[in-house]
């Protein structure tokens, strides 16, 4: 066969040795994002391929396989896209920065000062990174939280806080804004260390949870797009020097499709710290790997005495022995935990139909009246603060097919009966055009909506009324936009509403759209935030949106108080997380209604859920002062939440 | 075998053929390919394309392997 002077003939043996450490390398990426690739060149070279063309067609194996690993773990809700491109970018900065680097080394100090910075770098990354990785799992495995949900670290929930104007973006896997001056850096290192090591993910998986606080599951996925954004520059990069040997990389990724797919899966199957697990300990194994040959690269640089060239070759080899026992060992612990994880899910399916009548939190919303949104009543008085009002309540009935009531309500009472009929009947013309003007909007929103004008005394009277006859599951109705100390007070027909309503009722702002957004649902333990929690479990699933369970301290709280709220987050999250919801906890301090809106401003979140007494008699009035503070500050919309 | 096994089967291994065309494709015309891409320059199309190619049709592949034989994310 006529082939080019850099690339070799390929036997059988090579081809299946190829395919097999493909397979294993592309299960480790599968599962933890990265990690897989850092045996394929020096196994290449061990064959007799040129170590750079060794490196060109591993990069050329890694984008097409990262690619199709995202898109596996893209189908799962598990990859964030835009985190993943703009990381992936400035991670494609890195990688020259440090190709360049590296040839600088190694023009200077010659290929033994160039392996001993790779060594040193190896030794001190994942000496660092990996020690405190595996130091978190191990924690979370000790203090029995493997169930819980995870927790924002301290680092990241103050990286979320810092609002630099201009770089600030929204990030889904963070649930948060965050500045693109923390990203870059990130992703600069990422790319610098793939480019140093042949693995970013060891700093762009840790990075992404520690320091940007997403979920360990959500980072490994997203650095699959990183990969394949770097993938795909190196691959141009090599290919146009022509150093890529396509059989090469094509065997490989053969094996490592297969590994891939296997290794997405199993992520489905396990609890979050096992991502930390397998790539702690794939790191400190590999660490362990080169610090085995750094004394032959001192003694080639003359900085120590000499060392034998048997026991170099001895070292060299164990080393490399090492490096594949790291990725074999990586793969015996995923393929474990996906076996374990399939065999308890085909349990726990078989146990289901006893278990389901025990279940005592219940999401299932098709049973429960708090989370249905199947008749919504729009509440509008034609002025500019119901505008917010009619477009989110058209948008949701549109998501949730659900039927669209819309009530205008004219005020009357017997004295305007007698002298002012016809003031009366003009005002009745006019919310009948107004609600004709609604319908229309919903109808060309693909919505059926029914009007209704009602007359009476006491505007809530009617609302509340309207709403227990057509069996609403939900008001949607606007607040009185106030500014300084009138802020905190909405307007009081809003007020009565939600204090004599039986169902929930959704306060949208005049500006506020409930369109693309998080869910901020703020729970004290009560039996009102269970029912806010059913209530925001629905309407996440109905709207596709992340929910951030809160709950908030105060300083004077004791211990115990402050586990209880803990306690409360944690059930709430990890229910809802059961449920299918993408949710995450926080506990803050502060003052609460103050704590909520400014954790869903934080958040970028279009709805806040929150749940309140279902009062009696002259105490219905009273909705609880959080929940009017809340609505009154809050730029987004505020849903309150009655517990049956 | 239920027949959405059944069509689940048939497409796998249709797939299944499709990427072993492509890796006999690979084997027959590897020369021409390597000597090709070893030239460099506007040539670094043809190994991301094939490269492209493979994942498509491979990774569909392997995604339906691993589910026919049971392998299948938990919902």
């Amino acid at each position: 066969m006529d082939i080019a002077a850099n690339f070799i003939d390929l036997s059988f043996t090579h081809v299946a040795y190829l395919f097999i450490v493909g397979f294993v390398g592309g299960l480790v990426s599968g599962f933890i994002g990265s990690g897989g690739a850092f045996v394929l060149t020096p196994a290449m070279m061990s064959m007799g391929v040129p170590g750079i063309v060794a490196v060109a067609s591993n990069i050329c194996h890694k984008f097409p396989k990262a690619l199709v690993g995202a898109l596996k773990r893209g189908k799962y809700g598990q990859v964030d896209w835009k985190l993943g491109i703009v990381m992936g970018i400035s991670a494609e900065a890195g990688v020259l920065y440090g190709a360049q680097l590296q040839q600088g080394i190694k023009q200077a100090f010659g290929d033994a000062g160039s392996n001993l910075y790779v060594s040193v770098a190896f030794v001190i990354v994942l000496g660092i990174v990996g020690g405190y990785v595996l130091r978190d799992a191990w924690k979370t495995y000790r203090l029995g939280q493997a169930d819980a949900a995870e927790k924002v670290s301290t680092l990241a929930r103050k990286v979320q806080a810092i609002n630099i104007p201009g770089t600030m973006m929204y990030f889904k896997a963070l649930d948060a804004k965050v500045s693109v001056l923390f990203t870059i850096p990130l992703g600069f290192a990422t790319g610098m260390l793939a480019a140093t090591i042949a693995v970013g993910g060891f700093i762009g998986v840790p990075g992404m949870h520690y320091v940007l606080g997403a979920p360990s599951l959500m980072a490994s996925a997203t650095e699959l797009v990183i990969a394949f954004v770097m993938g795909l520059g190196g691959t141009i990069k090599f290919a146009w020097s022509g150093l890529v040997d396509i059989r090469l990389a094509m065997i490989i990724l053969a094996g490592s499709l297969f590994g891939i797919q296997l290794g997405a899966i199993g992520t489905t199957y396990v609890k979050p710290h096992m991502i930390k697990v397998v790539m702690g300990t794939i790191m400190v194994l590999v660490l362990l790997s080169r610090a085995i040959v750094i004394p032959v690269y001192l003694s080639d640089l003359q900085l120590i005495g000499t060392i034998e060239p048997g026991l170099a070759t001895v070292l060299k080899n164990v080393s490399f022995a090492v490096m594949i026992g790291a990725l074999a060992v990586g793969a015996f612990i995923i393929l474990s935990a996906l076996l374990k994880g399939m065999r308890l899910h085909k349990a726990e399916l078989a146990a289901a139909p006893a278990a389901a009548p025990v279940v005592a939190f219940a999401p299932a919303v098709g049973l429960s009246p708090v989370g249905r949104l199947e008749r919504i009543l729009l509440v509008s008085d034609g002025s500019e603060f119901s505008a917010g009002a009619i477009s989110e309540a058209i948008r949701l009935a549109g998501k949730c097919k659900g039927r669209l009531t819309a009530l205008s309500v004219v005020m009357s009472d017997p004295e305007i009966e007698s002298f002012g009929a016809q003031l009366l009947k003009q005002e009745g013309e006019r919310a009948q055009a107004h609600l004709a003007q609604v319908r229309a909007q919903a109808v060309a929103a693909g919505v059926d909506c029914d009007v209704v004008v009602g007359q009476a005394t006491n505007v809530h009277e009617a609302i509340v009324e309207a709403a227990d006859e057509g069996g609403a599951d939900l008001i949607v109705m606007g607040r009185r936009g106030k500014s300084g100390l009138l802020k905190t007070m909405m307007g009081s027909t809003t007020a009565k509403v939600i204090g004599y309503a039986s169902c929930s009722v959704l306060v949208v702002p005049r500006a506020a759209r409930v369109d693309g957004g998080a869910v901020v649902l703020a729970v004290d333990g009560s039996r009102h935030s269970d029912a806010a929690a059913v209530a925001a479990s629905n309407f996440a699933k109905h709207c596709g949106k992340a929910v951030t369970v809160m709950s908030v301290v105060h300083e004077d709280f004791t211990e115990r108080r402050r586990a209880e709220m803990d306690g409360a987050v944690q059930r709430v999250t990890s229910l809802l997380t059961q449920d299918g919801a993408t949710a995450r906890g926080e506990l803050v301090e502060g003052r609460p209604a103050q704590a909520i809106v400014d954790m869903a401003r934080r958040k970028n979140a279009d709805v806040i859920v929150i749940g309140t007494h279902g009062r009696s008699g002259l105490e219905k009035v009273l909705i609880g002062s959080v929940s009017e503070r809340v609505i009154g500050q809050a730029d987004c919309a505020v849903m309150v939440v009655k517990a049956a | 075998m239920a027949v959405g096994s059944g069509k689940a089967l048939a497409r796998t291994v249709a797939l299944g053929m499709g990427s072993a065309a492509l890796y006999l494709a690979l084997y027959l015309f590897a020369g021409q390919i390597v000597e090709r891409s070893a030239q460099g320059g506007w040539m670094f199309v043809i190994p991301v394309v094939i490269a492209f190619l493979f994942s498509m049709v491979h990774g569909a592949f392997t995604g339906h392997f691993w589910d026919v034989l049971g392998f299948k994310a938990k919902k």
